[in-house]
């Protein structure tokens, strides 16, 4: 096989068992990879009723046919299977430095099932696997853990490791590389936990990489590696990371404040913005694996109750979640409580999105000192973040730890009062950090019909909204307004194959805006020999969300849980978007419209099916009729 | 042009535009903030089709034609999509992505200046009531 290496490792933790099997070059022809080949296997192999943290569970780790090629944004990898946090599909993209290194010991992904007898590493050397019982490492934060494996093993072997938050099941528990990158949405760790499994280390000893057309491939390296890191984007994001514009985004509406009850607060666009941060605290910038933008962050805040020495600074979304969404502006303090959640284990986006939540409730009175153990919930009350909050919900300690521990809607279903309405999730998953009322009305409907549920990375809407986005050869050369719904289901018809090609391929979304589609499509033919045209990278990509949309049909869900809380579409109360309503229903009737959906069911017709060459997944969903 | 009788009328518009910004309290601020050379080059529609803008170390100050100095930022575009852009009629992001705008240099500047863009616009139409252009104003 070209580019991958078509093997992958089946790990059976219940009977101690590795194999190593040859996937089908079909699966990457119909998939293509990371969360694509992922949601393949788990429709083939994933047990529908196992829950997401029992050992039946399958837990998916899967690379892109990019990995270690030495291209900028293009070592990403998949994490998959079902989510515990929202029991629907989940899947959740990781930089770093785990993919190349996976790919280059040989292997394109890995899938554990069972529960190992107690708490173990999973080390790869090559073709030298083993489980190996690992509890010295149980209990630790992932720093220490991470230091404590690379100092046994050595400084080059590669670590995804989970925190105490993953160990103790907490249901938005993170997978964290090098101590930095994470594996952030969907509570993977906690699925790595349920199986006593703290860590998976590989080192591989060389790079054999087999490619299709070698020398077409370096031409289309030659040029892409530059035109990337040259983009304007990509040397704003280099010089103050992601938040580089979360001022400009504050004036559109876009940042969400203090539970998106506000789109504007002026003060804190200034002071949690990426260059604040790049003059008062920052050290380093840092890169994934071959990546030449370099967004990520290496902070110290030197003095003051939030002082942290150097190590990963936060992005645009944990600034915001741990940020403005709770009521703060006070940048030190995000920075600490970004490392803090760095080191449980925890999602800062559903940990930020669960506390705006309780601390709204507490606001409100839905929830008392009663309920969170005597700790009150103020808004921009950090010190209780950082000092009790996090630390309860990662240990699932108290009152508090044990009602937000299993994330925002779970917390108001608990509450038996009726704060759901108030939650900001779509089919359990917090909202990210763009809120469609400023950032851009499509993306509220992209929102809703993400398989995982809320996420700003399931498709380039928001890039496609904002301008971003130039692709003539698949039909988006129009001009979006954000404002509106106006063509708007047509270009989610765009941006969900789109998507789907971006995660399935692990390449990240700040660099892959660079790349043109004749580029996307000589990328797949000159690394795996697909041999194929635009069309069918299209189809491929709309395969993709299809099939996610066809697991989530055998989860019980269907096309009215393609839905967004109260909270993001009532009229914004203040700011640029000031009472300007969006029109879900109508984007989302015309998008199942265009995309052939059935409005129930919410699963493409049969006939869609067939045409997409699913006639076999057809059967298993429309067998009734 | 669609907007412009000629070269000259275009870089009268956006010198006054930012001599204009540079007494406003708000925009000195964040003009300050972007602390660079830049160079505006339409000359596309002319060779003397360009202007800069100098906000170095706590300075404002603008001038026709090119900088005596080699320039932090330069941004290549029209001189109509300059006037949709200070009209904040033109997504400069959209621009970008199809080349209608090109920016050489560090773009970091630029962005403190993207808040204060509708700002910007409302001193554009002051300027050019005052220059006596208000068939040049976009609704
Ligand atoms: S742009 Fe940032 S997140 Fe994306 S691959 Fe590069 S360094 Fe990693």
């Amino acid at each position: 096989m070209n580019g991958n290496t078509g093997k992958i490792i089946n790990v059976d933790l219940d009977k101690g068992s590795i194999e190593t099997e040859i996937l089908p070059e079909e699966y990457y022809t119909k998939y293509i990879g990371g969360s694509g080949l992922a949601a393949k296997l788990f429709w083939e192999r994933g047990n529908i009723s196992a829950d997401p943290l029992s050992p039946e569970a399958m837990l998916i780790f899967m690379n892109g046919p990019f990995a270690g090629l030495r291209l900028s944004g293009a070592s990403r990898n998949s994490v998959a299977g079902r989510s515990p946090l929202t029991g629907n599909w989940g899947d959740s993209s990781c930089g770093g430095y785990f993919a190349p290194e996976l790919r280059y010991a040989g292997y394109d992904g890995i899938i554990i099932k069972g529960k190992a007898g107690k708490p173990s590493i999973m080390l790869i050397e090559d073709e030298k696997i083993n489980i190996l019982p690992a509890p010295e490492y149980w209990g630790k934060g992932t720093d220490e853990a991470n230091r404590a494996i690379k100092e046994k093993y050595g400084k080059n072997y590669r670590t995804l490791i989970i925190g105490p938050a993953g160990e103790n099941l907490v249901k938005y528990a993170i997978i964290l590389n090098e101590g930095h990158h994470a594996f952030g949405r969907a509570g993977f760790g906690a699925v790595m936990g349920s199986k006593n499994l703290k860590a998976i280390v590989v080192k591989a000893s060389g790079k054999n990489m087999k490619l299709a057309d070698p020398e077409k491939y370096e031409e289309l390296r030659a040029e892409l590696n530059p035109k990337i890191k040259e983009a304007l984007a990509s040397d704003v994001m280099r010089e103050n990371g992601t938040a580089a514009n979360l001022e400009g985004g504050v004036v559109s509406g876009d940042v969400p404040i203090k539970n998106f009850t506000s789109n504007y607060w002026e003060e804190m666009g200034q002071e949690l913005n990426g260059g604040i941060l790049t003059e008062k605290y920052l050290t380093k910038r840092r890169a994934c694996a071959y990546c030449s933008i370099a967004c990520k962050r290496v902070v110290e805040v030197k003095e003051g109750p939030y002082a942290i020495p150097e190590g990963p600074g936060p992005e645009y979304e944990t600034i915001t979640a741990l940020g403005s969404l709770i009521g703060s502006m006070d940048l030190a303090a995000v920075c600490k409580a970004g490392r803090v959640c760095n080191d449980l284990g925890i999602d800062t986006i559903s940990a930020g999105g669960t506390i705006a939540w309780a601390m709204e409730a507490f606001e409100r009175g839905d929830i008392t000192e009663k309920d969170t153990g005597g700790i009150k919930l103020l808004w921009g009350d950090m010190a209780t973040v950082i000092d009790k909050i996090l630390p309860e919900i990662a240990a699932r300690k108290g009152s508090l730890g044990m009602l937000l521990a299993e994330g925002s809607l779970s917390a108001a279903v608990k509450t038996e009062k009726d704060t759901i309405n108030y939650t900001v999730q779509s089919k359990g998953l917090e909202v990210p950090m763009h809120d469609p009322r400023g950032g851009g009305h499509g993306l509220a409907l992209a929102y809703a019909v993400s398989p995982r549920g809320a996420c700003h990375v399931a498709s380039p809407m928001l890039f496609m909204e904002m301008g971003a986005c130039f692709y003539p050869e698949i039909g988006f050369e129009y001009e979006l307004e954000p404002m509106t719904d106006e063509n708007k289901a047509e270009t989610a018809v765009i941006a969900v194959a789109l998507g789907a090609i971006e995660n399935s391929a692990c390449f990240c979304q700040f660099a892959d805006r660079e790349i043109a589609i004749p580029e996307w499509v000589g990328l797949f033919n000159s690394v795996a020999g697909y041999n194929w045209d635009a069309p069918d990278m299209m189809k491929a990509g709309t395969r993709v969300f299809y099939l996610k949309r066809l697991i989530n049909y055998l989860f019980g869900r269907t096309a009215k849980d393609d839905a967004l809380t109260p909270r993001i579409l009532e009229p914004a109360r203040d700011g640029e978007p000031e009472g300007v309503v969006i029109n879900f229903e109508g984007m989302k009737n015309k998008f199942y419209e265009l995309m052939g959906m059935d409005p129930v069911k919410g699963i493409p017709s049969r006939k869609k099916l067939e045409e997409y060459g699913m006639g076999v997944e057809a059967k298993k969903v429309w067998r009734e009729t | 042009m669609e907007y412009w009788k000629d070269e000259n009328e275009p870089i009268k518009a956006f010198v006054k535009l930012f001599e204009a910004a540079m007494v406003d309290d708000e925009l000195t601020g964040g003009l300050k903030k972007v602390n660079q050379l830049i160079l505006f080059d339409y000359t596309e529609n002319g060779p003397n089709c360009s202007f800069w803008v100098d906000c170095r170390n706590g300075e404002l100050k603008v001038g026709p034609g090119k900088p005596a100095e080699e320039p932090d930022m330069t941004m290549s575009l029209s001189a109509d999509d300059a006037h949709r852009s200070w009209s904040n009629k033109l997504n400069p992001v959209m621009a970008i992505t199809r080349k209608k705008i090109r920016v050489k240099g560090s773009a970091t500047g630029l962005l403190k200046l993207a808040p204060k863009l509708k700002k910007v616009a409302a001193i554009y139409v002051t300027v050019l009531k005052d220059l006596g252009w208000e068939d040049k104003i976009l609704a």
